[in-house]
């Protein structure tokens, strides 16, 4: 019944997101803009050491995805914000509802609209020669959704308590582009100071970023042996399960008198 | 089928607000079958109390039980039995009216030819049959109003509570609402709690509370109510207002006389000595008197009266109608 009531609640997400195409376009326009423009400009001086003849491209466009996957899951969580104003979810929350369906019913929704948008632009990966493996293909899937639930989860728990989208949207993007910028999806990780290099491994979003460049480069074996891989997998999952644990604490607080 | 018991409520203050108490040691009870209508001025705790019953609120103490569960402590079961209409409109205007009606069933764990065979009952009595792939967007606010009516009934709930139903609808729509709501709980025994302010729709209700300042002030039928205030009773509008009140002080037979905001009234007139008190009175201070009327009592007067001449335990500051 649980199942059945997020199941529910994600449907609604995904047929509010495709009927609004003005949604699709911009969450898909952007990164991939971003993508093409930087990509272009940076490819020629683009020469990282050690990492062989990688264009910018190349280099950027697991950076791109994650960014899509990032920003579209996070922003979608704008809506828990509008349905609190418009009135939507007071009948969800007075109706005997599991606090977890809530949760995972607005999160899966949200994270997989996100997942959507970036099997889109996977189709542009063949184009810069990054052609996963069958079984590098299933990790990539794995990173993806591990991360979009991650970051999603994050949103949604602090957009729950949030009475402005506008607030909502200066919070997240204070927070969220400088662990972008700061992943290694912009640039390597290598050669760069060793404050910004410590910064870069205690952040969940260079994580999250391993899990989604590695499965374009090796097979599944390789992965599996790879510590760094395997670590990433561990931190992004445990992120996931602390952002998820979040949302729940958040969800089941009920206001109180004194 | 609801009993509140010993329930207070104050909320937090903040950095410059001093807590704020909402409800006093409130009671009341509303039995199986009933349909009651919680009424009371703006600020006397009606809304407070409708969030404790729907759950989306935790008292500073006190307890609630629905059906017999306790609304915190068995939070789920208590749910399930009531169907709930809120003040704002809970629909997602982006979805169509049998999307939104479909989600409210997997809600409350509805599925397949259960869930279509519920969605025929509740659309029974409705006008939306024929708009059910329209956006909500684009109904008028009447329908939407029976939206929300017809997706609480899609769980048969026995208690079902609705919080100033027919606010911004027009009077036609607002009388078909008030129409439907009385059938439903004439033919199918539900409980029925309504907050309200318009008095009209009150007057069909099995019983009437009245709070004022986070208390109960009143609890009765409407028309034991309505006897508080005698038969009859003269309502007078005058220009000289202070000077007209001193005068009819002393006259005869004048035992209740009362000022509300700019009315005079004189409550409690035995039946027979209210048309010769008024000949007698517009005889002698005609030139104080703008208009003089006979009433029977109505709950509106009723409401004044019992609003009106609260001594206000709390300390808050509410605007007594009462000059």
């Amino acid at each position: 019944m649980s199942v059945n009531v997020a199941i529910a609640l994600a449907g609604r997400e995904w047929v509010r997101f495709i009927r609004q195409p003005q949604r699709v376009l911009g969450s898909i326009g952007q990164p991939l803009l971003f993508w093409l423009f930087l990509g272009s400009g940076f490819s020629p001086s683009f020469k990282p050491p050690g990492m062989g003849e990688i264009s910018y491209l190349e280099y950027f466009y697991p950076g791109a995805l994650l960014m899509m996957l990032l920003f579209a899951g996070v922003f979608s969580c704008i809506t828990v914000i509008e349905d609190r104003d418009q009135g939507f979810l007071q009948s969800v929350l007075a109706a005997p509802v599991a606090r977890f369906s809530i949760v995972a019913g607005k999160v899966g929704g949200a994270a997989l609209i996100a997942l959507f948008q970036c099997l889109i632009l996977l189709v542009a990966a063949p184009m810069v020669g990054l052609v996963p493996s069958l079984g590098g293909a299933g990790l990539l899937l794995l990173g993806l959704i591990v991360a979009s639930v991650g970051f999603t989860a994050l949103g949604f728990g602090i957009a729950w308590g949030m009475n402005s989208t506008s607030g909502f949207h200066a919070v997240m993007m204070v927070f969220l582009m400088p662990l972008w910028m700061l992943s290694g999806a912009l640039f390597p990780t290598a050669g760069a100071p060793l404050w910004l290099e410590a910064v870069m491994l205690i952040n969940p979003v260079s994580h999250a970023l391993t899990l989604i460049r590695a499965p374009f480069y090796a097979d599944v074996p390789q992965l599996f042996s790879n510590g760094g891989y395997l670590t990433a997998l561990a931190v992004a999952g445990l992120w996931a399960v602390l952002c998820l644990a979040f949302s729940l604490w958040r969800v089941g607080r009920v206001e109180k008198g004194i | 089928m609801i009993d509140i018991d010993q329930v207070r409520h104050v909320y937090p203050g903040g950095r410059k607000t001093a807590p704020r108490t909402a409800l006093a040691q409130l009671s009341l009870r509303v039995a199986e079958g009933e349909l009651a209508v919680l009424s009371g001025p703006n600020g006397s705790g009606k809304s407070t109390l409708f969030r404790i019953l729907t759950g989306l609120l935790r008292p500073s103490s006190g307890t609630v039980r629905i059906g017999g569960y306790d609304l915190f402590a068995d939070a789920a079961r208590a749910r399930a039995l009531m169907g709930v209409v809120f003040q704002s409109p809970a629909l997602d205007k982006h979805l169509t009216v049998i999307e939104n009606i479909r989600l409210q069933g997997a809600l409350y764990g509805l599925s397949g030819s259960l869930l279509t065979s519920r969605i025929e009952e509740a659309l029974d009595w409705s006008d939306v049959k024929t708009r059910l792939n329209d956006k909500v967007m684009t109904l008028s606010g009447g329908l939407a109003r029976q939206v929300e009516l017809t997706k609480c009934l899609l769980a048969r709930p026995r208690l079902l509570l609705l919080d100033e139903p027919t606010t911004g609808l027009d009077p036609a729509s607002r009388r078909s609402f008030q129409n439907t709501l009385a059938r439903l709980h004439a033919e199918r025994g539900m409980t029925v709690l309504m907050t309200s302010h318009i008095f009209a729709e009150a007057e069909n209700a099995g019983r009437v509370a009245i709070m004022k300042n986070g208390q109960l002030l009143a609890y009765d039928t409407p028309g034991n109510l309505r006897s508080k205030l005698g038969h009859e009773m003269i309502v007078i509008r005058s220009n000289a207002l202070e000077s007209l009140e001193g005068k009819l002080k002393s006259e005869a037979g004048v035992v209740k006389l009362r000022r509300y905001g700019d009315e005079l009234r004189i409550e409690d007139v035995a039946r027979d000595a209210c048309l010769p008190l008024l000949e007698r009175l517009l005889e002698r201070h005609r030139s104080d008197i703008v208009s003089i009327a006979i009433k029977q009592p109505e709950l509106e007067d009723v409401f004044l009266h019992v609003t009106g001449h609260h001594i206000d335990p709390l300390g808050n500051d509410a605007e007594d109608l009462v000059a």
